[in-house]
């Protein structure tokens, strides 16, 4: 019997491994995420309003969720600024989020922290010029620029607050918000020509098209407020829901060998990894968004979706291509919002937030994060203190989609007799878009 | 000696906690300075994929270790890369204090997880240790940036002060960055600061806080989901717990500028023994009363103490719950 | 547990309590021997972080004695020690230090009986409490 592990997955948020036992037979894959979240333990008896700063450092996302919940919790509505100006973060956060992935996707092709100016460097050919990774890397900076105007950092931000947020933003960041935008906006449409001639039809990563397919069920917010749908592997509306019930419709499966629990479908009941039908599982995400077949309201994005379909097929789509592909179109969505909201008119306002009375006992908010769908429920007791805080994060949804994806990928590496560290980094690059 | 044996070698990990820090060193190479130049990165596992195999190949002048130790396998990296490196540095407040996760320490404890490998052939877990350590608390530290995240300025003199150690051109402005006068001139001299040394700076945040600080006296306590001014006033004289007088500056008052009050992300100011007596001290001084049913009064407004004052210092800055002959050093600098 | 004594460590101010400490030796009131005397100025001059110290430093109680409000030598130091008290006695609750580790008691210079009464009290309270209960890391 062999075992092989590998330690450490590049560019996955939380630490992961994969372990692969063969003995003859097919082979046993676990994907394995190694270090345990504890949300629950960091939120129980804390101040309802500290969650936001608290829940913060799961995701940037998790903090305009948390502040959703908190709206709710206090029973209030904040400002139209206020609500602007969370949005705009959220589209900021978008931005670098993807543009990031595409920075990841790169650095499988070159290093990126190579010597470019030694002697050997310039000798040799590159295969991605240092000029695109700055460039790449300099819109990233934009983005988390704008995030940390509308956020007061980009990682761990703190301005959403129960009922708005803390602060207005000064003179100087109105003009540079939108030169933010505008520059995020043109360079997305140059980093989507460079994409489609590079990487996603022929070109320097044609072997992504041959990455692993799984096709599951997917989730994501509706179009009515706070409603959550559920659509199969045609892409049909299986379920449609309040977002307050979710974690009626979806329940955790734990596993001893991993820290990260399954979310999975309570009507279909938990099936093991690989057994047939695959119906109990579902995944979050671009892709998992995108597969509602819905035109966008974004012009450049919409046109990038349709040269999606153009080139891999109408929606629903389930492969690491398409889910690469859907980054895109994200991309270009988000710096098309970002553009539209931050004008002048819509970040100014003559309100914060909304001050509360006091809290109220429970509170709850999905949202749509760069990394998928993730949800919020709060309870609070008579102090105001956390009595029980439920937060459900992408990796969580999407875990059943990893191992899935991890197996298919180790399966086909075995057929193909492929060497190990190559499989490694197929399955690196097999998850990285989701 | 040619340019590339020059080059520091430099390690980064996470232990326990995200990629926050990781994204800031990150963030340092495009945005400030490429790190090619005077570095060569030979363990990155977020980036890179390197392996710890890959680690007894080579050796590692400067690692930067972010993430609280929470699992065996976060206490095997620690003492692992404290083996290979000549200065390990503490990044971020999870790894110089224990962080957020620390949090967990005051929770019940989390149920049992075996560590072994199970019968029937399924993979192990690193297990999960009784308590949260900061990295200090399992190896000695050479060099500490915290912050929940390190700002930019204060990472990059780490890294002016470790790494480049003179070579670099991209300067920095020590004025922004609050650093103490020995430790800025070692970074201008291209010497190493003494060992031990916080890139931090000297007082408390109240030393870099725009805010206008009047008169501390208060009847009043304010949850921040309260009415407040956003700016202006001193959080703390408006009846909002801010710690910022009891945490160490050096990020400039970024959370108090968009009218947040401090949490104390960057460990407590050099000159207090314990940040939660320093903020029962400050707070209890403001009562406005000489009266114990009044003041029994007051006190029921402020809820989760310990929560909030070690919010995120827990595992290595609450005198309770370090043992005396730390303490004792620190007394004698301190007290 | 039952050859267990407890460390207690006494904060006493100047004026009243340590005289009344002083005065319940040379009376020759029977006393518990489990009470370390530290001499202060003035209860007011008690920071809280004294008193965390001593319970890191292998204190099983600390006790801050001071004159009753109205009598300090220092006008309103006294009222200061009252102030903090409760907060402080909130945030060891919360750490998990059980009621009766920490008192702060008002003790007049001619009250040498309350004062051998207090520490006698407090040693037995303590004695069924047990030792320090919160473990603490290595350094």
């Amino acid at each position: 019997m062999q075992t092989i592990t590998f330690d450490s997955l590049r560019w996955q948020e939380q630490p992961a491994r994969v372990t692969i036992t063969v003995n003859g037979g097919p082979p046993q894959v676990y994907f394995q995420r190694i270090a345990p979240r504890e949300v629950a333990a960091l939120c129980q008896g804390r101040p309802v309003e500290e969650l936001p700063r608290i829940l913060a450092i799961l995701s940037p996302a998790h903090h305009l969720c948390a502040a959703r919940a908190l709206d709710r919790l206090f029973g209030v509505e904040p400002p139209p600024l206020a609500l602007n100006m969370r949005e705009a973060l959220r589209q900021a956060l978008f931005y670098r989020h993807h543009l990031q992935k595409f920075y990841f996707l790169l650095t499988s092709l070159e290093n990126p922290f190579m010597d470019f100016w030694s002697s050997e460097a310039r000798r040799g050919l590159h295969t991605i010029p240092h000029q695109l990774f700055d460039d790449l890397r300099r819109h990233v900076s934009l983005a988390q620029e704008a995030a940390g105007i509308l956020g007061g950092r980009a990682d761990h931000p703190v301005t959403a607050v129960a009922g708005g947020v803390s602060r207005y933003l000064k003179e100087d960041n109105y003009p540079r918000l939108a030169e933010i935008a505008a520059a995020c906006r043109n360079y997305g449409l140059r980093l989507a020509e460079f994409l489609r001639e590079e990487v996603l039809a022929e070109g320097k990563m044609a072997d992504l098209l041959e990455l692993a397919t799984v096709p599951l069920a997917t989730l994501a917010l509706g179009p009515e407020p706070d409603s959550l749908i559920l659509r199969d592997v045609a892409g049909q509306e299986t379920a449609r829901f309040a977002a307050a019930a979710l974690f009626e419709k979806i329940g955790l499966h734990h596993e001893t060998w991993t820290y990260e629990p399954f979310a999975f479908l309570r009507d279909k009941g938990w099936k093991d990894l690989g057994a047939e039908p695959m119906d109990s599982l579902f995944f979050v995400g671009p892709l998992a968004r995108l597969n509602n077949g819905a035109p966008l309201a974004a012009p450049l994005a919409e046109a990038e979706r349709q040269r999606l379909i153009a080139a891999l097929g109408p929606f629903p789509h389930f492969s690491v291509a398409a889910a690469y592909w859907a980054l895109l179109v994200e991309l270009l969505e988000a710096a098309e919002h970002l553009v539209v909201l931050c004008e002048v008119e819509k970040l100014t306002g003559p309100a914060l937030r909304t001050i509360p009375a006091g809290p109220g006992r429970a509170g709850h908010a999905a949202l749509e994060a760069p990394e998928g769908l993730i949800y919020h429920h709060f309870q609070a007791d008579e102090h105001g203190l956390v009595r029980e805080a439920q937060v459900l994060e992408a990796a969580t949804e999407n875990n059943g989609l990893f191992g899935l994806l991890t197996r298919q990928t180790v399966e086909a590496a075995l057929a193909r007799k492929q060497p190990w560290e190559e499989t490694k980094e197929r399955i690196e690059l097999s998850l990285l878009p989701f | 000696m040619s340019r590339a044996e020059k080059k520091k070698k430099l390690a980064v990990y996470t232990a326990t906690g995200c990629r926050a820090c990781e994204q800031a060193l990150l963030d340092l190479n495009y945005e400030v300075n490429d790190l090619s130049r005077f570095a060569e990165i030979v363990f990155w596992p977020y980036i890179l994929g390197s392996t710890w195999a890959a680690l007894d190949e080579t050796e590692v002048d400067v690692a930067f270790f972010a993430g609280a130790i929470r699992t065996a396998a976060d206490r095997q990296a620690a003492l692992k890369l404290r083996e290979k490196s000549r200065l390990l540095v503490a990044v971020g407040a999870c790894a110089a204090f224990g962080g957020l996760p620390g949090l967990a320490n005051l929770a019940a404890p989390a149920p049992e997880v075996p560590g072994a490998a199970r019968s029937n052939g399924e993979p192990a877990l690193p297990g999960i240790e009784p308590r949260v350590s900061a990295l200090s608390l399992i190896v000695p530290v050479d060099y500490v940036v915290p912050g929940c995240v390190p700002t930019q300025n204060l990472l990059w003199a780490a890294m002016l002060a470790l790494v480049c150690q003179g070579a670099s051109p991209a300067r920095l402005s020590y004025a922004a960055a609050r650093l103490p006068a020995a430790l800025a001139e070692a970074i201008a001299a291209g010497v190493l600061p003494p060992r031990g040394s916080t890139f931090a700076g000297e007082k408390s945040v109240c030393a870099s806080c725009s805010r206008i600080k009047e008169e501390k006296k208060f009847g009043t306590c304010k949850r921040p989901y309260q009415e407040y001014q956003e700016t202006g006033r001193c959080l703390l004289e408006q009846g909002v717990i801010c710690q910022g007088v009891a945490t160490q500056e050096g990020c400039g008052g970024l959370c108090t500028g968009v009218g947040i009050p401090c949490r104390g992300c960057f460990g407590k100011a050099p000159a207090i023994f314990d940040p939660g007596a320093k903020m029962v001290s400050a707070i209890s001084s403001t009562f406005d009363s000489s009266n114990p049913q009044e003041i029994a009064a007051l006190v029921e407004n402020f809820v989760d103490l310990a929560g909030t004052f070690y919010r995120y210092v827990l595992p290595s800055q609450c005198a309770l719950l370090v043992t005396p002959s730390k303490v004792e050093k620190d007394a004698d600098d301190n007290l | 547990m039952s050859d267990f004594e407890p460390k207690i460590i006494a904060f006493l101010c100047n004026w009243c309590s340590y005289v009344a400490a002083d005065a319940a030796g040379v009376s020759r009131f029977v006393q518990k021997p489990n009470v370390r005397v530290i001499r202060v100025a003035c209860s007011g001059m008690v920071d809280p972080s004294y008193i965390l110290k001593a319970f890191a430093q292998g204190a099983d109680g600390v006790l801050v004695g001071g004159c009753w409000p109205g009598d300090c030598h220092y006008i309103a130091g006294n009222h200061k020690a009252m102030r903090r008290a409760p907060l402080l006695k909130k945030l060891l609750s919360e750490m998990g230090v059980e009621e009766g580790r920490f008192r702060l008691q008002w003790i007049a210079a001619s009250e040498p009986g309350p004062y051998a009464k207090t520490i006698n009290e407090m040693t037995e309270v303590i004695r069924k409490l047990g030792p320090f209960p919160l473990k603490r890391s290595a350094a």
